[in-house]
């Protein structure tokens, strides 16, 4: 999501009051996410890329509030092309796409510029993947000169916006600020960004593309004339985000005039602004919303969500605007339609048809163990399954080795490294927490751990319990095991003494039923006990639930 | 008053203590007679028990190599031999150039770095660096009480920004002291009056009682605490959740918490290029890297809906990259498939699950990386975001939640909506639930043309509403006196 901030004194100076504003947003589907007495912070959701926009957020409250309705061909060309702009062959491996436009005769002055600009770099931020897969550029349509050309090169010379000096392309890359955070949208292949992108007007250089504008073609609150690039790595998007601002401009009463873009092996006019339309049912309209709605009610509904839109026998035909490019299908203007109704003036309608609840056998079977544990004792505790080495190997003197384990390949938080392979040192660590609470203390908790067996994946689901107190002898630690393959339902087992570096040599069994391993159990070795910070004798088991968790998907 | 709380009274009127250690040394009882003890006394107001934080401190590895040299002073060392100056690109340690920059010890201009005054005496030893004799003592365990220090200064915090040293934490007894109402106690204490004071075999069998008077307790007197062993309330939490939905007849199922990306993301109509599937968003893994998708003819069609939906090329080994689920989505995802060919007179099917979900997030007070969540899915015909509306206000009136509804977006859904009520409390708007109905593309991908209603649920918020916590952190320490004490849900 991405948060946009506009002065509350220019919705006023388009009708809109602060009131009818908040009341407004979340009812579009936005949300509110800072208020004051000045400004407004919107966080916009990643479908609607043409609400960052100051001008198109105010045509969407005004659609909605029926202030306004869409007009037949309110988005078409009017001009003929009057910028060429050719691309070469060194862009083809780095950032093939370009797309342009004029907008003649528009107003920048107050607050304008600044929202344009913020809607520009917003865009390239969020749909834009951080200028990787597009960006865009706002220039004095009049300081150009001759027709542009869209080239890639080593290197280069030029001011960059805002400073006094030129520097070099590979310069603003490694130092300016712009360079630093946005050399690596270049491209993701080190390699080919040796090579970059660049606009130039046969003169100078207009743009170091995707990273900043030269200083020479800067616009001002006072340019009238304005010249806006999209570059990127799909063609299909630049195209629609090129439509997306000409819808702006226009929206803006200046005049768009279309650029015509030479590729090697083809030429394009952008924007398009080609006309899209799409039927919908009347019937699919009311099955989705669960409310009855007739042709007429769905084309006042089409209209405050900003189609142009008219009967067509029992559907409606809608007329996409060209700002809208999260329409993909009926399913996304039922939606339009919807938000129009108000979700909240749907009434909730029981599903009819009637169903049998049924609990999970999984859940229910580690859910009755847990009960038993309650009944002999034991308070149950929850630990995280993302855990380290550290904790995991090492405090509990285990061998740890890499290939065994799940690993995660990348945490922002350093303790994190892995899925645990036991419940036991979670339970120790949460003992830690409590040294100087009364004794004894008794813990339990049931729930997956991780392996990889060579190259397969195994979820287990085991049960691991603690009790620390000056007492705490293997006798306790057997008693319980014992009990709990009683609950199992474990009848013919063996306990054999066992060796476990976590326990004392000695004082460690093992169970085994059906020749595997069911639980290990014992006195926790002094050196395991002064890891987790405990200064009490503590016994402990560790029991396979289930050794292999198979699910039914 | 029991003879442990006796025998406690009486050491601490003598003076504080302390130290849990110390009270045992001079009573000769043990820890637990002790701590049986103190709670029953605290409780009357007969002591006060200070606590503090305690940390134990540990080196790294890295703080191990250190304690013959910071890299920053070996920079020092060796500005020192090459004449005080070197070009910066010959310095190849960035880390020890960032510290002694910070320090003053090294002023760079340009490419090149110059040793200051300060960076000679701190290279020639003749000022001992405060950082390093700060590792020393740590080394040494001096300042620390059997293996734990109180406090940590600055040095020590900047030790643990550099990863030099690290700090585990446990609450503390710091002090022990009698109270008035102690002190007074104490001079109420038994004495023998020939009076049976126990019972015990030996009256009942001896008819003792025929002769002797039984001692009157006093009913106010102090008894030992009983605490009951519960659930964690999470899982009291979940299990109510569950309750809830099986009430409503719907079936629990569940799934793989480690999922190929396909079944996270793809099959969900999430783009290739979505920034949740930035890995400093998702944990992916490195063991195992990739799952395989195995369904050939599924693939397929999830590659056409994401070419034509996008427009974009779609990748497959993307798709295969192994991950820990996003969102228990997932789940529903694989029942979507699952169930996309039953006899019709099963419909509609309704089916909810709740697992762990993971977000790779820095974890702070406010931050886990772990939570829980709830999904669920109707399958069946003509379903209406007014189904939705009411299946989600029945299962939030079952918690004693009034949710608002509003329009939301997520890849998978359309219509989207969003859940959510208002905090009276904190008068805010609190985020409940997303969820909407499956894109027919997505359904259809899966191989089937019923409607779906889906919606996902945060488990973890609720809490907040039932039981009064600071953050979702202390839930998981389990600490053994909360897990005791802690108050019952509210719902």
């Amino acid at each position: 999501m991405a948060v946009v901030t506009f002065s509350l004194k220019d919705f006023a100076a388009n009708g809109i009051s602060k009131d009818s504003l908040v009341d407004a947003i979340p009812r579009i589907g936005m949300e509110v996410e800072a208020l004051s007495g000045e400004e407004i912070a919107i966080d916009i959701t990643p479908n609607r890329p043409d609400l960052l926009d100051f001008t198109g957020l105010v045509r969407a409250l005004k659609l909605f509030s029926g202030k306004t309705a869409p007009k037949d061909k309110e988005y078409v060309l009017q001009h003929e092309p009057e910028i060429e702009i050719t691309v070469t062959k060194n862009v083809a491996k780095i950032r093939p796409y370009i797309a342009g436009l004029a907008a003649k005769g528009i107003d920048l002055s107050g607050e304008r510029l600044k929202y344009l600009i913020n809607f520009t770099e917003k865009l390239g931020d969020t749909y834009g993947r951080r200028r990787a897969k597009f960006s865009m550029g706002v220039y004095d349509l009049d300081s150009i000169k001759g027709r542009l050309t869209y080239d890639a090169s080593a290197d280069g010379r030029f001011v960059p916006l805002g400073l006094s000096g030129e520097m070099s392309f590979s310069e603003i890359v490694e130092r300016h600020p712009k360079g630093v955070a946005y050399g690596g949208a270049i491209s993701r292949d080190r390699a080919r960004r040796a090579m970059m992108p660049f606009l130039s007007d046969g003169e100078k250089i207009l743009a170091l593309i995707p990273i900043t504008n030269s200083e020479s073609t800067k616009a001002t609150t006072e340019t009238r004339n304005i010249f806006i690039d999209i570059t990127g790595t799909s063609r299909n998007t630049v195209m629609q985000v090129a439509n997306l601002i000409a819808c702006s401009m226009v929206d803006s009463g200046a005049d768009v005039y279309p650029c015509r873009i030479k590729y090697r092996d083809a030429e394009v006019v952008s924007p398009e602004l080609a006309p899209r339309e799409i039927k919908i049912r009347g019937i699919r309209i009311s099955k989705t919303l669960g409310v009855s709605i007739d042709g007429n009610q769905a084309i006042s509904l089409a209209n405050r969500a900003g189609y142009f839109s008219a009967k067509y026998g029992d559907s409606i035909l809608v007329y996409v605007p060209p700002y809208r490019l999260d329409v993909l299908n009926d399913q996304d203007v039922i939606e339009d339609l919807a938000i129009s109704y108000g979700y909240e003036n749907i009434s909730p309608v029981p599903v009819v048809g009637f169903s049998d609840g049924l609990a999970e056998d999984l859940r229910e079977f580690t859910d009755s163990a847990a009960l038993h544990m309650l009944g002999i004792g034991f308070s149950e505790a929850l630990n995280t399954y993302l855990t380290n080495e550290r904790v995991n190997f090492d405090n509990m003197l285990r061998p740890y080795r890499k290939d065994d384990v799940v690993g995660i390949a990348y945490s922002k938080t350093e303790n994190i490294t892995m899925l645990r392979t036991s419940i036991l040192p979670g339970l120790l660590k949460s003992l830690g927490y409590s040294a100087h609470e009364r004794m004894p203390q008794r813990l339990f908790e049931s729930g997956s751990v991780f392996r990889m067996d060579k190259s397969r994946l195994i979820e287990s689901s085991h049960l691991a319990f603690v009790s620390e107190h000056s007492k705490a002898y293997f006798s306790e630690a057997k008693g319980a095991v014992i009990s709990m393959l009683g609950h199992l339902g474990i009848e013919n087992y063996e306990i054999k003494a066992f060796s476990d570096p976590a326990f004392i040599e000695g004082r460690c069994a093992q169970v085994i039923a059906q020749g595997k391993q069911v639980a290990v159990f014992g006195e926790l070795h002094p050196a395991v006990l002064s890891n987790f910070g405990l200064e009490e004798p503590v016994i402990s088991a560790e029991i396979t639930l289930i050794d292999k968790i198979e699910y039914n998907i | 008053m029991h003879i442990y709380e006796a025998k406690l009274l009486g050491a601490l009127k003598g003076g504080s203590a302390g130290s849990l250690e110390e009270l045992e040394r001079s009573l000769g009882i043990g820890r637990d007679s002790i701590l049986w003890a103190m709670e029953n006394l605290s409780k009357q107001g007969a002591i006060k028990i200070d606590k503090r934080k305690e940390y134990a401190v540990s080196l790294t590895d890295e703080g191990s190599r250190d304690l013959s040299g910071f890299p920053e002073e070996e920079l020092a060392a060796s500005l020192l031999k090459s004449g005080r100056k070197a070009d910066i690109k010959s310095i190849k340690d960035g880390i020890g150039l960032m510290w002694a920059k910070k320090n003053g010890w090294v002023t760079v201009s340009g490419d090149s770095a110059a040793l200051t005054k300060e960076g000679e005496s701190a290279a020639s030893g003749s000022k001992p660096y405060a950082l390093k004799e700060t590792l020393k003592q740590i080394a040494s365990g001096a300042g620390a009480v059997a293996g734990y220090v109180t406090s940590h200064d600055q040095q020590f915090d900047s030790l643990i920004r550099r990863k030099l040293i690290t700090l585990r934490e446990r609450q503390a007894i710091s002090g022990i002291s009698i109270t008035d109402t102690g002190i007074r106690m104490l001079g109420s204490a038994p004495q023998d009056d020939g009076l049976i004071s126990s019972m015990s075999r030996e009256v009942i069998i001896g008819r003792k009682w025929e002769t002797q008077k039984f001692k009157a307790y006093d009913p106010n007197e102090a008894s030992e605490p009983v605490y009951p062993a519960r659930l964690h309330p999470m899982h009291e939490l979940i299990n109510h959740v569950r309750s809830v939905w099986l009430n409503m007849g719907f079936i629990e199922v569940s799934g793989p918490i480690i999922e190929s990306a396909f079944w996270n993301f793809d099959a969900l109509f999430s783009p290739q290029d979505h920034p949740t599937r930035d890995m400093h968003d998702t944990f992916f893994l490195s063991n195992p890297s990739q799952i395989d998708i195995g369904d050939i003819a599924l693939l397929g069609r999830v590659r056409s809906m994401h070419r034509k939906g996008w427009g974009e090329p779609w990748r497959e080994g993307l798709a295969k990259k192994a991950l820990l689920r996003t969102h228990t989505t997932s789940v529903s995802a694989h029942y979507i498939k699952k169930l996309s060919n039953e006899l019709e007179s099963s419909y509609p099917i309704k089916i909810f699950s709740v697992g762990k979900v993971f977000r790779n997030e820095s974890i702070d007070y406010k931050h886990v990386a772990e939570l829980y969540q709830t999904d669920g899915i109707i399958i069946g015909n003509n379903l209406t975001l007014a189904n939705l509306k009411d299946v989600l206000t029945r299962f939030y009136s079952k918690l004693g939640l009034k949710p608002l509804f509003k329009p939301s977006y997520f890849p998978f859904v359309e219509p989207g909506l969003e859940a959510y009520y208002y905090d009276e409390q904190h008068k805010s708007f609190i985020e409940l639930a997303g969820g909407g109905i499956i894109r027919k593309e997505i359904a259809k991908a899966m191989g089937t043309s019923k409607s779906i209603l889906a919606w996902g649920i945060g488990v973890d918020r609720l809490m907040f509403n039932f039981l009064e916590l600071n953050s979702l952190i202390d839930m998981y320490k389990n600490e053994v006196d909360w897990l005791r004490k802690r108050a019952e849900l509210k719902i």
